[in-house]
């Protein structure tokens, strides 16, 4: 045992590069790896552990201000809740602080404690007195409002200001940067924040065992049944939340481990290729191994182990590296929930990754090592080095054919003279170059989805109005502007539906909103009343199609929609509607749009546009640019994108490194014979790299089918897990150019890591090897 | 005749070699001249082929071949001087094994330049006999073949000069006899050859003049005014070996 280590490690220091090349991409698969399953395996828990610990609730149903609270107390025990929180007033609030201005949902509420929807207060302390406020956290860190800032409340005529003089996290909620945010004032507080027509009531409810979507259902159904009719202004449910709240560690470990299981494929064709190569070119001394006393056992033992050891002490590395790594992710998730920080990984997984790495390493290490094990001494020792095959011939004379210089025609040839080497350098290559495509596809693809859904370049201003505000008299003040080109306003309401528990958000649109960006993937925008569009999260729950009709009911009123286009949209996971404002019946309560999108004629002055229009009404018009810029959990997914690829791609340029460096060693013989009859040293140069742009080209070539497949997949992956189809568009992100670029760029690259081995080869002492016959 | 190889007080020690292989050589070649060099094994013979091929640098001295200074040659100018000026044959043939005959015999010519020399190739290797195995790979030819698709590898550029290190080293009498009746011709036909062996049976059957070496230094050149030998002399040196 001690003769086939002592014998593993001198060959180890003997191979050092290649020694260093296993080290560092099994790191890299092994760090991913570790990431990916670590993200998996504890981001699960810290949600239903907060989701307990906040005895979160179950579903939260808004009803009617004129809901008589006294019947509301009753509704637990109609659905059978175990425990209930509220009625708690509520209205929306309009508020500026530092220029801005902003929404949210408040509620009256005189403890953060209960039953029901414990609130997290994270930092200063739940109201006192009937000026001061508490914000969630998320909306505090998105908009940078600090505890002891002062806001101006502009929702209501009598203006008054407000002390925010805490921060909670809120289990029932969504982060800032994904959903509108709740606010929570003392109960007497409420009465004179509140809009008229403005107020609901909010109860949650919560059920002695989690409850099923269809459970959740039925019970916003019985209450619906109990209650006068229109009472159910908007309900919404933990699954959604809990969606939410993942969706964004859901995409990014599916992607983690999708290119884990790649980095770790390419690394044991890496480690494959190597151990064959070693056992090849070192057939004379596997001949003396036997001949002196080792075993076969022994044999395969001392070429394995060369790869074994520098990959174990990879994953030692690797494994509590990818753990660290996966850190930062971990952290953001439970900041997120309002739990303490705390470094969550299992030993029991990292123990069972060391193990599991060990294992596919010791195969992809053992399996071709077994040649050596079995090779018969005396063939061994008399032929010194496998055979290499004549193949590549063909290749050869067609690159003769074309006049090619000779050491491309010989370089050309070599590429495929050992053709599993070649097949597994393929692999290695193929991989980084399809990883490369996904990651500059899938942030364009993100980039377009974004900026449909943000209006980028569609308008540049965004206004909201105070309820003091009438909306004619905004209408007058923005078509009074010379550079307003057009104006779409925004209304919303939330419509019921059969078949979907929670009353559907939907955007109610006046002007001429065909012009904005919105994405159709099928059928077409709207063109009259009772026309709607949806994404197919909300068709597919109510297994509505396109042209089908079917009953919404707003405010306790029918509404006869007919579906007319499937349309892009990520908020509450695809259950939203599209519709004119004609669709609205005339007399819905406060329906008029408080939102406008303004286009401004080309030319025209942002700033001294938004400037003007608000200083028309100082206090009563938000008017600010329109922020087209992505959203967190975006650019999170986009750079764990890029380091993917830079993971992949190294690895692929170790692959083609590896297999240049066992291929020049391999023909040292027939690279000093080329010498000696007068090749340059660039040309022996040019020769490696000739094989390594072949090498590159063909991968990169086969690579790009598969990396554009992928990004295909991965878009329907996010698209399907936001609720939504992907539309056609979105898959088309690539110009021709970079369709040829991309696969040329991995030939450069790959011409650059043939460099060192290539000169090594040049370097290549003629006199030495021909005279070691 | 004008001389083509000088080589001037030569010395070259290997790295880590205790004493040097050749200890202050010099000596004349002229065009067209068929040189053997003899020695015993160590004596430093391929030492000397090399230095005259621009394989190899000296310690010390210079190597003037056909009016270049191989001193003052890059490794570029060696490789293009090697390619344009010189045909070299060795014992083991050294055939790249996954090219054809023809594709090894054709190495120098395409190094050199893009015409195609396909023709002028195969016509080199009908007149060495080995035309018809032009398209055969090394493993399949015999060794005699091989030697000869060597020989005709290193004549495909028309050399100034033909070094041949043990050429029959690795062949059978009968294939041996073969090359060397081929270098004989080749010799008639102008072409200046210069001949490793230990063979004093081939050196004086074939060359008209004869170096010989030991430890490093020349301790004979005889210039035979015939090809009949005169075996005498060099059987005289070859008793003078020290036993080693
Ligand atoms: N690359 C080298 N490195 C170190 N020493 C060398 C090298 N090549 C040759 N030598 C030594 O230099 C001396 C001369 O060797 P050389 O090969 O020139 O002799 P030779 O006359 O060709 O012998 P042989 O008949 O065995 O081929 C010998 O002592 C040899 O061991
Ligand atoms: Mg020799």
């Amino acid at each position: 045992m001690t003769a086939i280590l002592v014998k593993a490690l001198a060959d180890l220091r003997r191979r050092r590069v290649q020694a260093a090349v296993i080290f560092l991409t099994v790191l890299l698969a092994m760090a991913t790896g570790t990431m990916a399953l670590t993200l998996m395996s504890q981001t699960r828990d810290p949600y239903q552990a907060a989701f307990e610990a906040q005895k979160g609730a179950h579903l939260q149903v808004e009803f009617k201000a004129s809901t008589d609270p006294q019947l509301l107390a009753t509704t637990p025990a109609i659905i059978g809740a175990s425990a209930a929180g509220g009625p708690y007033p509520a209205t929306s609030l309009q508020f500026k602080h530092g220029g801005q201005s902003f929404y949210v949902q408040t509620f009256g509420r005189d403890s953060a404690g209960g039953d029901v929807e414990v609130l997290n207060v994270t930092a200063g302390h739940w109201p006192r007195a009937n000026d001061e406020i508490v914000l969630t956290r998320s909306f505090a860190e998105l908009n940078n409002v600090s505890i002891g800032d002062t806001i101006k409340v502009v929702s209501v005529p009598a203006q008054s200001t407000l002390k925010v003089v805490g921060e909670v996290v809120d289990i029932d909620e969504g982060s800032a940067d994904l959903s509108s945010q709740h606010a929570w004032v003392l109960k007497g507080a409420v009465p004179a924040l509140t809009t008229p027509g403005l107020s609901t009531y909010l109860m949650d409810y919560r059920f002695p065992a989690d409850p099923t979507s269809s459970q959740l259902q039925g019970y916003v159904d019985r209450l619906r049944a109990s209650l006068p009719p229109g009472s159910i202004t908007a309900s919404i449910n933990y699954l959604l939340i809990r969606s939410i709240f993942n969706i964004t560690n859901q995409i990014i470990t599916g992607v983690l481990s999708a290119f884990s299981v790649f980095a770790l494929a390419a690394t044991i064709a890496i480690m494959a290729t190597l151990v064959t190569g070693i056992v090849i070119s070192a057939f004379r001394e596997i001949g003396i191994m036997k001949a002196v006393g080792f075993t076969p056992a022994g044999v395969i033992g001392v070429f394995a182990l060369q790869v074994i050891i520098p990959a174990l002490a990879a994953c030692l590395i690797g494994i509590p590296a990818g753990t660290i790594l996966s850190q930062p992710l971990l952290a953001n998730s439970s900041h997120a929930l309002g739990l303490p920080y705390m470094p969550s990984f299992s030993l029991g997984l990292d123990l069972l990754l060391l193990v599991g790495g060990l294992v596919v390493v010791s195969l992809a290490a053992t399996l071709p090592a077994l040649r050596a094990g079995l090779l018969k001494p005396i063939t061994a020792i008399t032929i010194a080095t496998a055979p290499r095959g004549r193949s590549g011939g063909w290749l050869r004379r067609q690159a003769a054919r074309l006049r090619l210089p000779q050491p491309i025609v010989l370089g050309i040839g070599d590429a495929f003279a050992r053709p599993l080497r070649a097949a597994l350098t393929l692999v290695t290559v193929l991989l980084g170059v399809a990883t490369v495509v996904v990651a500059i596809g899938l942030p364009r693809s993100f980039q377009l989805i974004n900026n449909s859904e943000t209006g980028a370049g569609n308008y540049q201003v965004v206004i909201n109005r105070s309820n003091a505000l009438p909306d004619a008299e905004v209408m007058r003040i923005l078509n009074a502007q010379p550079e307003t080109a057009r104006v779409v306003a925004l209304d919303g309401e939330n419509i019921a539906v059969p078949g979907i528990s929670d009353p559907v958000n939907s955007r109610i649109f006046r002007g001429d909103s065909s012009k904005l960006a919105y994405m159709v993937i099928a059928g077409r925008w709207f063109s009259g009343p009772g026309e709607v569009l949806a994404p197919a999260g909300f068709l597919h729950d109510t297994h509505l199609k396109i042209g089908d009709t079917f009953t919404g009911s707003l405010d306790g009123q029918a509404l006869q929609l007919r579906v007319v286009g499937e349309v892009y949209d990520i908020s509450n996971l695809g259950h939203e509607l599209f519709m004119d404002y004609a669709t609205l019946p005339p007399n819905t309560p406060n329906s008029d749009p408080s939102t406008y999108w303004v286009t401004l004629r080309p030319g025209s002055d942002l700033n001294a546009y938004i400037q003007r229009v608000a200083g028309t009404q100082p206090d009563l018009l938000d008017v600010h640019p329109n922020n087209t810029s992505l959203i967190g959990p975006v650019k999170i997914i986009d750079s764990v994108l890029l380091v993917l690829a830079v993971v992949l791609f190294l690895i692929g340029v170790g692959g083609i490194f590896n297999t240049l460096l066992l291929n020049t060693r391999e023909r040292i013989q027939d690279t000093a014979t080329l010498k000696a009859v007068g090749m340059s040293p660039r040309q022996v140069i040019v020769m490696v790299a000739a094989s390594a742009g072949l090498l590159a080209l063909v991968a990169g070539l086969m690579a790009m089918p598969v990396g554009l497949y992928l990004h295909h997949l991965l878009n329907d992956v996010v698209s399907t897990s936001t609720g939504n189809d992907t539309p056609p568009s979105v898959y088309d992100v690539f110009n021709l150019f970079e369709l040829m670029a991309i696969p040329l760029l991995g030939v450069a690259v790959a011409i650059v890591a043939s460099l060192l081995p290539g000169r090594w080869a040049a370097r290549t002492n003629v006199i030495e090897v021909l005279h070691a016959e | 005749m004008s001389e083509l190889v000088r080589l001037t007080d030569i010395t070259k020690v290997y790295q880590g070699g205790v004493t040097g292989a050749l200890n202050g050589v010099s000596l004349a070649i002229e065009e067209g001249e068929f040189t053997a060099i003899m020695g015993p094994s160590g004596s430093g013979k391929s030492t000397l082929l090399n230095l005259v091929a621009g394989l190899d640098r000296p310690s010390s001295g210079s190597v003037t071949v056909a009016g270049s200074d191989l001193g003052r040659l890059s490794e570029t100018g060696l490789a293009r001087f090697r390619r344009d000026r010189i045909g070299f044959v060795f014992q083991f043939f050294h055939l790249l094994p996954n090219l054809t005959a023809l594709e090894n015999v054709l190495i120098p010519a395409r190094l050199k330049s893009r015409v195609s020399a396909e023709s002028a190739g195969r016509a080199l290797m009908s007149r060495l006999g080995i035309g018809e195995v032009a398209d055969r790979y090394p493993s399949r030819l015999s060794g005699g073949q091989q030697q000869r698709v060597a020989v005709a590898r290193a004549l495909i550029n028309q050399p100034t000069l033909l070094l041949a290190d043990e050429p029959t080293g690795a062949l059978d009498t009968k294939s041996g006899d073969q090359v060397m009746a081929l270098f004989a011709e080749l010799h008639q036909e102008g072409q200046t050859i210069v001949l490793v062996t230990h063979d004093p049976k081939l050196a004086t059957r074939y060359a008209a003049r004869v170096i010989s070496m030991l430890d490093g230094r020349v301790i004979d050149d005889a210039r035979l005014e015939t090809t009949e030998r005169k075996p005498a002399d060099v059987i005289r040196v070859r008793s003078e070996e020290p036993s080693r």
